[in-house]
């Protein structure tokens, strides 16, 4: 039983994804609220255990961005879910950035919501070809060293190493063919791993992008304590 | 204290010392003797009075003198005597009692070396002056060598040696001062206008003449000056007494150039006379030297020297005039050097020249050291006021190039937030056709239905879907990388496979990793979205097909021999329909779209078999997709 947390500010869609989750026998709704700061007095509740954020990003008193953070660092285990419009690149990549372990669209049915945060707390997280594209772009390119890794320097970092994404092949591998637009399934099939294992690479990309994004979301990881968390 | 104590003290016990030696013996003058000459082989003999000018006696002539003194003393001293004599030469031999005491030069060799440059001293051994003396002194006298003999001091050694050495001091090492200053003066200068060039001139006008003057002048002067020093000349003499006759000339010659150009006279007409008969004056002077010093004309270079002496005299009364009249301190200071020099000159040329006295030092080489000073000063300011115009011309400059970097940067900014409107005003243009293409024609296409009544809620939700995927779809050609034809792909499948699965659609991907294609930029991108849309769109409504595949690779070009195309195929298993059909408009669209982006289109169709294909020349322009 995952409990959830809806924040909304359209009343229409909050009872939408409320309707979705109430569905499902394996999620319970802890509140749907509709701004940043009911949101904040929610996750501050120490009784209240939050597994699931399912948050919009453009809230009246600010963003859904804050939310995640807050809920990151309040209930490291909660794993939040942005609901977009659009699934377009720039609020995907901060949601990722900001701590989000995947995405779903507003005009998704009430099945697709229950699924795809099943699907996130089994371990699978989305993700488009264009943003596998941006982040493949943000290497420095294919890095063959004992280890291997692929790396990205991100420029004026708090901390003296490490601060890179750093990728295994087998990741930059299956971030290439998702870029080329292959399914997972197809990915399994071309790579010769599960499809549990495709799912892991992305949700371990997520990760790193969340640790490693930009300078002030690893500052304010530290400040956080996700660095211990992730360390 | 104790140390002024001291010399207070050494001061008594000299003059005590002094005054004892003068109670011993008296210092003895003596200008009377008898003199024997021999002038190319004529000898005459007769008494003279020292001193003995052997130019004023035997003008233009050589020869040699024998000058026999008789001394008697009353008492004789146990102190050693000595000799000083002002002046004697060209070369000498002086003996005492028969005794040579001391030679210098050859006696025999004519226009030799000259030892009648410096004073002279002889220390005489113990016991060789007696009661009864007899002091022979020849000669040897080159023409218009101011050869001769002074009148001789006999006394204490201690005392002659006091006199010979403030003679001396005179005479050489004040001579080599003057030489020192005036050569540095004449580096610095020259040293100034051979560097400090004017770059907006050309030619001669780069560098400043008053740097040269000065130079010149005091090179020369260095050179006059140093002559005195000089006892054995490096050239034969006629030649080397020329040089310094010009040398004087030359010197000037040239302070009267750079008085000119202190005062700001160099392009009037006076002084471009002034110049050309400076210059004549100058050329002049090589016959009269050559006559006076080699053939025994003196007067000759007397006169040419007084000529010279006029026109300096006349320069200076012009000068002081002026600079009395101008109040700028560097001229008066220059007016007042130059009139000490001017007077100072006169009495040498007199003293020299027109008296013959013998044994008289030139002065003029010590007032020529103000003139040395003068020149430096005014040299050194005209530096400094060349280098601070120079410092504020940079420092203007550099306000300029500020001032027109900032001009430069604005005009840029505008220009940039020109480029950014444009941008923004195609931006806009491409949105606004994307709505009236995509979501508007959707939208209206969705309310008639809804109007017409007739059509199902499915028709209505599937327009509606069509026109939300249009949109999201132009908001990720936004970000699409032009030429990327894997890309847009790509996002075209992760947005539509949801909806290939809801159909039960099949979906066989082989998208291989494509070359960039440049030709194709973010509007073709656009285009190339809406066509294959159209295309899966169409299968999607009317094909009814179990098995759609999406083929991209590069293939050798059909029409194009040895040429390749990046080939986008989009087949299914559908129903088919009829190519030529004229209702299928939705074709033509496309056809038209890949006409606009330099593709081809062609559609085959039969049942079980649809096949939409795109081909896109690879040119030489095409970049290899980087291999991640």
């Amino acid at each position: 039983m995952w409990r959830v947390l809806i924040v909304e500010d359209d009343p229409q869609m909050r009872e939408f994804f409320a309707a979705s989750v109430a569905r499902a026998p394996e999620l319970v709704l802890v509140a749907s609220v509709g701004t940043v700061a009911q949101a904040r007095a929610v996750l501050d509740d120490p009784g209240g255990i939050v597994d699931v954020l399912l948050t919009d990003l453009g809230l009246p008193d600010g963003s859904g961005l804050e939310v995640i953070r807050h809920a990151r660092c309040k209930h490291p285990e909660c794993e939040p879910l942005v609901i977009s419009m659009f699934g377009d690149e720039e609020n995907v990549l901060a949601s990722i950035e900001a701590g989000a372990l995947g995405y779903i669209h507003k005009d998704a049915t009430p099945d697709d919501v229950a699924h795809a945060i099943l699907e996130m707390k089994a371990g699978a997280s989305p993700i488009s070809p264009m943003i596998a594209r941006r982040v493949l772009a943000r290497l420095k390119g294919p890095v063959s060293q004992e280890s291997t890794i692929g790396a990205v320097a991100i420029p004026g970092t708090p901390h003296g190493k490490g601060e890179v994404i750093q990728l295994s092949p087998r990741e930059q591998e299956v971030l290439e063919l998702i870029a080329r637009g292959f399914s997972y399934q197809e990915i399994a099939r071309l790579v010769q791993i599960s499809v549990h294992t495709v799912q892991t690479h992305i949700k371990s990309l997520y990760r790193k992008l969340a640790v490693n994004s930009k300078s002030e979301a690893v500052y304010e990881a530290t400040k956080m304590g996700l660095l211990q968390l992730h360390g | 204290m104790a140390k002024a104590v001291r010399r207070v003290l050494v001061s008594i016990f000299l003059l005590g010392a002094a005054w004892a030696a003068q109670a011993s013996s008296p210092v003895l003058t003596l200008t009377q003797a008898h003199v024997q000459t021999q002038i190319e082989g004529v000898v005459t003999e007769g008494d003279v009075q020292l001193p003995y000018h052997w130019d004023g006696l035997h003008r233009g002539k050589r020869g040699f003198a024998s000058f026999v003194l008789g001394f008697d003393l009353a008492e004789v001293s146990a102190e050693p005597y000595g000799l000083y004599i002002s002046r004697l030469g060209n070369a000498y031999e002086v003996r005492l009692n028969g005794v040579l005491m001391e030679r210098n030069g050859d006696m025999s060799a004519f226009n030799g070396a000259d030892f009648a440059k410096a004073p002279r001293f002889i220390a005489f051994p113990a016991n060789s002056v007696q009661t009864h003396n007899v002091l022979e002194i020849r000669i040897r006298a080159d023409i218009g060598r101011r050869a001769g003999l002074t009148g001789l001091m006999l006394g204490p050694m201690t005392e002659m040696e006091s006199l010979y050495f403030n003679d001396y001091h005179w005479r050489v090492t004040g001579s080599l001062v003057v030489a020192v200053v005036s050569l540095l003066v004449a580096l610095v200068s020259l040293a100034l206008w051979a560097t400090q060039v004017d770059s907006s001139q050309s030619g001669w006008a780069r560098r400043d003449p008053l740097y040269f003057y000065a130079g010149v002048a005091e090179l020369f002067w260095t050179l006059r000056v140093a002559d005195a020093l000089v006892e054995v000349p490096p050239l034969p003499w006629v030649t080397w007494g020329t040089l310094a006759v010009l040398s004087a000339a030359i010197w000037a010659m040239g302070m009267a150039l750079f008085c000119a150009q202190v005062a700001g006279w160099s392009g009037l007409r006076p002084v471009q006379w002034l110049r050309h008969w400076l210059v004549f004056l100058l050329a002049l002077g090589i016959p009269v030297a050559v006559a006076a010093l080699g053939y025994g004309y003196p007067a000759v270079l007397t006169a040419w020297y007084t000529m010279g002496s006029l026109t300096f005299i006349a320069f200076v009364a012009v000068f002081i005039w002026k600079a009395l009249r101008s109040g700028i301190l560097a001229h008066k200071v220059m007016a007042i050097v130059l009139m000490l020099n001017a007077l100072l000159g006169m009495r040498d040329l007199v003293a020299y020249r027109l008296v013959s006295s013998y044994g008289t030092n030139t002065l003029q080489r010590y007032s020529s050291i103000l003139f040395g000073l003068t020149l430096g000063y005014i040299v050194l300011m005209r530096f400094k006021e060349v280098s601070d115009s120079a410092k504020e011309l940079m420092a203007s400059l550099a306000a300029r190039v500020a001032e027109k970097e900032r001009e430069l940067h604005s005009s840029f900014q505008r220009l940039e937030t020109m480029a950014r409107e444009q941008e923004r005003t195609l931006e806009r243009t491409r949105i606004l056709r994307d709505m009236h293409d995509g979501v508007g024609s959707h939208i209206s296409a969705a309310i008639r239905q809804l109007q017409s009544g007739q059509t199902s809620n499915d028709m209505v939700l599937l327009t509606l879907r069509d026109s939300l995927d249009q949109l999201k779809l132009s908001i990720d050609a936004m970000n699409l990388t032009p030429g990327d034809i894997t890309a847009l792909l790509a996002n075209v499948r992760y947005r539509l496979g949801p909806r290939f699965a809801a159909m039960n659609l099949e979906l066989q991907w082989a998208v291989d990793v494509l070359p960039t294609l440049i030709s194709l930029d973010a509007a073709a991108m656009r285009q190339l979205q809406f066509i294959v849309f159209e295309a899966l769109s169409n299968v999607m409504q009317h094909a009814r097909a179990t098995v759609l595949r999406m083929e991209a690779a590069v293939e050798p070009s059909v029409d194009r021999p040895g040429h390749s195309d990046v080939c986008v195929r989009i087949a299914d298993n559908g129903c088919g329909f009829d190519v030529q059909s004229a209702s299928k408009r939705g074709l033509a669209t496309m056809g038209e779209r890949a006409r606009a982006i330099g593709a081809q289109l062609r559609v085959s169709s039969q049942p079980g078999a649809t096949v939409v294909e795109l081909r896109f020349p690879v040119d030489a322009h095409t970049e290899p997709m980087a291999k991640r």
